[in-house]
């Protein structure tokens, strides 16, 4: 078909529609291993250790609170009758919600084909692992006797009984268990190639031995490569419909209850969508400031931050499509206590949560229809904050608007949290970004592999490819 | 093609162009023993039942075909917003599918406009002025006027957007300007907005509202998903007869097929995956407010077009397009194309016909709907042969399209994730590396 | 008994994509079993280039996604309707539908399972010593040469014609790999 094509007049795009490449300035395979090891090689600067202090502290924090907790009781919370969920659902489902991003990213962006992707994987996916980690502490301590967690998996014990099946609550522990042992295995497979890179290049025996340690004896033979593909494939290939079902399995806590506000067909797709709508923001979140303190900025583009704000714009708007359909549909039910729900919503005592809700997830990323948005870091910065102040706020809405106001008026209550509710929140943040900055530290936070093959001299056939690439 | 073994025997540059002379008077055939059938059955419904079966036929022929030119108008609106390459060789008949919606699809919307008093039980309580409590909750939508500004609105949304994006699409051809490219995106952004509302709405007020008591959040995009998933795998087939008759083979190259089938791929995992959760969700809360719209259809031959959709609808395709390599197998599309008409006709009667025939499929109605779909096939493949004709086969100017054509690799692959993605030898090409030393 | 130090292959060195997947064509026409391809990262068509077949992880992955619903709908339907059954909510004791999140769950668990556990097997990884690696030039193998090994094991090997093969496929750099 190519010799055919010659013979049509095949347009060349204007210069306003030129993609821009992926890897700027024309790099070479070794300034991009450079580049990248680099950041894991040498004194750690300051600016590491002025993010590391607090993370660190902050993490302290967290093992005082869940100390606390565990020795106390959970009464510590401000959970009460009748809202028996409070902090722990939200910032359980926040983070869980977080996680998204990665995989979809490393997953889904993968099966389409996405090859900007390869940009961001690597970081993505630590996300999504250390904010799964903060988000199983909290069912892990809602459940109230934290030793007697292991009841979750079904271990036979004296008792005889088995986990009872038909509640959702056992399908979330199968759903957040399975995400994190296949999104760390994902990750750890994608991080082989890179391993071994950093091995070959280490100077001190103990880097060589620790990375060597990991990199499993990789040599970079086609053999492997050939099996690490397929099995880098399958590993897509299902963490796609795993990380849609994960979600999913989340709403149905919610969705096979009769609870209004609760009980609605849509929140499968819905929830899925918030959550890596999410998962965007947190991801430009730490991007933005990183590509700079790294200098990653010919490898992470505005290219990079463009696709991904658009990303956020669709997810965000598909989200705003579920909330009009939840009013909406509460209204068509005609059923009183569905009505009643959502007006409670959006006037009740909880007004603010709804609006901030609204505002954050639906009226904001609308701003990156704009090309002038999406173009300034700082902006973009300070708006993907707001999409995860928004998520936050819907699962607030969701968990603490139904449950005070339900089918009983004598029932009603008003929710505060209490003070170690919000220290056990800061708490995680504290894991998460100690966690991440560890990684970043230690581990390549871009896929170095993936990012040598999207560059134009890596196409064999590509006129590039005869140099070996570029200068540096 | 620089490596005809990745495929199977029937690749379509391999074999001779295809003749399909003799198959071009079918739509207008299948239009006129359509017409036939349908006039005979509207006169024996008319005796029958006032034309009361006719009418729900009818409108189950109609929901399919609407299927297809809002998947069309979808795949339009997503290709412009997603800026994307490899489906410019499709867009024009995609394009011309959309238009089909105004007048066209709006003309065959008359019978159910005309006998929905008959169709809606909602209506017939208006006129009996006793309506229930989840009409009367429902007022100012569930009223006649609701009820044809809704469609109204539809169709004229419908209409402008399919006739701007294919206008300034034609614009391109001749001018081949980026400003032109501009404004479809622009109709694309206000578009799926509009498209989201339209086709919920349209389910809502034409499907759902058969049992108006009963509600679901997730309607809209069951209906959604279904029709897309109908839509591409059309598009696939059409895309491949064009190309066997050397209308498209200058631009497409294997990538089309393989995203294509991955996306009609998707489509089967997602229709599913809402319909599943739709059924699940009220499964388990078993109000029965919800679950009695699937109780209907669990009785009599119901209960089998609820497996024919689990097993047909997704199973079967599901397990079937799980290889990478069947995908681009044009046997194999084919038949799944074919199958997923019957899967989709499956769907819509599944979703409509229960409230007239409650004791299952109405088999000895069967020759009706096939009738009207014959009827309404034949007349939009024949206003689409028409349309297609009356254009460039593909937008010839779109700055995209060296990308479709695997002329120009911005970057090339990583992983490959199949035989299929090797880039070919760029003989021919306009590349010029970008860059430099 | 003080071992002679063996050579492994043939170790040649390139510069770029296009020149390695050329001489691996060649290679592969010649008629070589015992070699292969090094590269920091997966170069399209040279599987192709080399001759390879399919890789059959996939079936590892495919076994284990079956494993992992049998047990999962197995592991219910005994606990919940057969060793201990709880009436609850006036559900059955055991449904398809309940049944279906957990092992849905487990089927993925189990595919990556043996996607990863077949990846490894049939590159019989880890393993902790190849005489590649222990080769200094050899290094740059993940960073941004390409090397093409043949293994003295390989029937075909001569040093004097291989040699030969591989620098006139381009080869600027050809050194022996000791075991």
């Amino acid at each position: 078909m190519s010799d055919a094509a010659s013979q049509i007049a095949v347009p060349v795009p204007p210069k306003e529609l030129e993609r821009a490449p992926l890897v700027l300035n024309n790099r070479s395979f070794g300034w991009i291993s450079d580049r990248v090891s680099a950041i894991t090689e040498g004194k750690a600067p300051k600016w590491w250790w002025a993010a590391f202090i607090p993370s660190f502290t902050l993490l302290g924090v967290l093992g005082a609170m869940l100390f606390y907790q565990a020795t106390t009781g959970v009464g510590v919370w401000g959970n009460h009758h009748p809202t028996m969920w409070g902090w722990d659902i939200i910032n359980f489902v926040w983070w869980i919600g977080i996680g998204h991003a990665g995989t979809l990213i490393s997953a889904i962006l993968f099966l389409l084909r996405q090859r900007w992707r390869t940009g961001v994987n690597r970081a993505a996916e630590a996300m999504t692992i250390f904010a799964v980690m903060c988000a199983g502490i909290y069912p892990g301590m809602h459940v109230g006797r934290v030793w007697f967690d292991w009841w979750l998996f079904p271990i036979p014990t004296y008792q005889g009984l088995w986990p009872q099946f038909r509640s959702p609550l056992m399908w979330d522990v199968f759903a957040v268990s399975t995400y994190f042992t296949v999104s760390v295995l994902f990750w750890y497979v994608g991080l082989i190639p890179d391993l071994a890179t950093l091995r070959d290049r280490a100077k001190s025996k103990i880097r060589q031995f620790l990375y060597g340690l990991g990199a499993l004896g990789w040599t970079g033979s086609n053999r492997h490569w050939s099996n690490y593909e397929k099995a880098y494939l399958i590993l897509a290939g299902v963490s796609t419909p795993l990380v849609l079902s994960v979600h999913s399995i989340v709403s149905l806590d919610f969705a096979v209850s009769q609870l209004p506000g609760w009980h609605t067909t849509i929140f499968p797709p819905y929830f899925v969508a918030g959550a890596v709508f999410s998962g965007f923001g947190m991801v430009l979140t730490l991007l933005i400031p990183l590509r700079s303190m790294c200098k990653l900025e010919d490898i992470i583009t505005m290219r990079h931050v463009d696709v991904m704000c658009k990303v956020t714009l669709a997810t965000g708007s598909i989200v705003g499509y579920a909330y009009a359909m939840e009013f909406f549909i509460a209204w068509y039910s005609g059923s009183a206590v569905e009505r009643f729900a959502f007006i409670n919503r959006a006037m009740g005592p909880y007004w603010w949560g709804y609006w901030i809700m609204v505002t954050c997830n639906v009226v904001v990323p609308q701003l990156f229809w704009f090309p002038k948005i999406r173009r300034s870091l700082l902006v973009v910065f300070v708006l993907s904050i707001l999409v995860n102040v928004g998520m936050w706020f819907e699962r607030f809405v969701i968990v603490v608007i139904s449950l005070h106001r339900e089918f009983l008026p004598s029932n009603w209550d008003y929710f505060k949290p209490t003070w170690v509710d919000i220290m056990t929140y800061l708490g995680t943040f504290g894991l998460f970004f100690t966690c991440f900055l560890l990684f970043m530290r230690f581990l390549p936070m871009i896929a170095v592999s993936e990012v040598k093959g999207v560059t134009a001299q890596a196409d064999p056939h590509h006129p590039a490819a005869k140099g070996n690439g570029g200068g540096h | 093609m620089s490596q005809p073994d990745d495929f199977s025997n029937d690749d379509p540059t391999q074999a001779r162009p295809l003749d399909l002379s003799k198959w071009r008077n079918l739509p207008g055939k299948l239009m006129l023993v359509g017409a036939l059938v349908t006039v005979g059955g509207a006169i024996f419904s008319w005796r029958h039942d006032a034309m009361v079966s006719f009418g729900f036929f009818w409108l189950v022929a109609f929901m399919f075909f609407l299927s297809i030119g809002l998947g069309a108008l979808f795949l339009v609106i997503i290709h412009h917003l997603f800026d994307a390459g490899w489906s410019v060789p499709m867009r024009r008949l995609n394009e011309h599918i959309a238009t089909l919606l105004f007048p066209w699809l709006a003309i065959l919307f008359i019978p159910v406009l005309v006998l929905a008093p008959k169709l809606y039980q909602w209506m017939q309580m208006t006129t009996a002025h006793t309506p229930d409590h989840a009409l009367t909750a429902k007022a100012p939508l569930f009223t006649f006027t609701g009820f044809y500004v809704v469609a109204i609105a539809c169709f004229g949304a419908w209409w402008m957007l399919s006739n701007r994006l294919r206008y300034w699409s034609l614009r391109q051809d001749e001018t081949g300007a980026a400003q032109c490219t501009h404004k479809m995106r622009f109709y694309s952004y206000i578009g799926i907005w509009l498209f989201a509302l339209t086709l919920t709405f349209g389910a809502i007020m034409w499907m759902k509202a058969l049992q108006h008591q009963w509600f679901s959040t997730m309607y809209g995009v069951q209906y959604f998903a279904g029709s897309v998933w109908l839509t591409l795998i059309t598009v696939y087939v059409i895309t491949m007869l064009l190309d066997r008759q050397r209308v498209l083979s200058d631009v497409l190259h294997e990538h089309q097929y393989y995203f294509l089938g991955s996306l009609f791929f998707a489509f089967t995992v997602f229709y599913a995956y809402v319909s599943f959760s739709q059924y699940f969700i009220i499964w388990n809360a078993n109000m029965p407010e919800e679950t009695f719209w699937f109780v209907v259809r669990e009785k009599g031959t119901w209960f089998l077009a609820s497996l024919i959709i689990i097993f047909g609808h997704f199973f079967l395709p599901f397990l079937g397009l799980l290889r990478i390599d069947v995908k681009s197998n044009f046997r194999i599309m084919s038949f799944f194309c074919a199958w997923a008409w019957l899967m989709h006709f499956n769907d819509m009667c599944f979703n409509i016909l229960p409230v007239r025939f409650p004791n299952g499929f109405p088999l000895h109605w069967l020759w009706l709907p096939l009738g009207i779909m014959a009827l309404m096939g034949g007349f939009l493949a024949d206003r689409f042969l028409k349309k297609f004709a009356s254009a460039a086969p593909f937008p010839i100017k779109d700055p995209r399209l060296i990308e479709a054509m695997g002329l120009y690799h911005p970057v090339p692959t990583q992983i490959s994730g199949g035989e299929l993605d090797q880039t070919d030898t760029m003989h021919g090409s306009p590349v010029r590396p970008k860059g430099g030393h | 008994m003080p071992e002679i130090p063996k050579t492994f292959g043939l170790l040649a060195e390139f510069d770029n994509t296009a020149d390695v997947l050329h001489a691996a064509e060649n290679v592969r026409d010649a008629g070589f079993r015992k070699w292969d391809v090094y590269m920091p990262f997966p170069i399209h068509g040279m599987d192709k280039a080399m001759g390879l077949k399919n890789s059959k992880v996939g079936w590892f992955g495919f076994l284990g996604g079956v494993t992992g619903y049998t047990t999962g709908m197995l592991m219910i339907w005994w606990m919940n309707a057969i060793d201990y059954p709880v009436l609850i909510g006036g559900k059955p004791m055991f449904s398809p539908h309940g049944a279906f999140p957990p092992s849905y769950e487990l089927t993925i668990l189990f595919t990556a399972f043996g996607a990863i556990g077949g990846m490894l097997f049939l590159n019989r990884l880890p393993r902790l010593h190849h005489p590649l690696l222990k080769h200094k030039r050899f290094a740059l193998a993940t960073h941004d040469k390409f090397f093409i090994v043949i293994e003295t094991a390989d029937p075909k090997y001569s040093e004097a014609e291989t040699r030969k093969l591989l620098a006139a496929a381009g080869s600027q750099r050809i050194e022996m790999v000791e075991e």
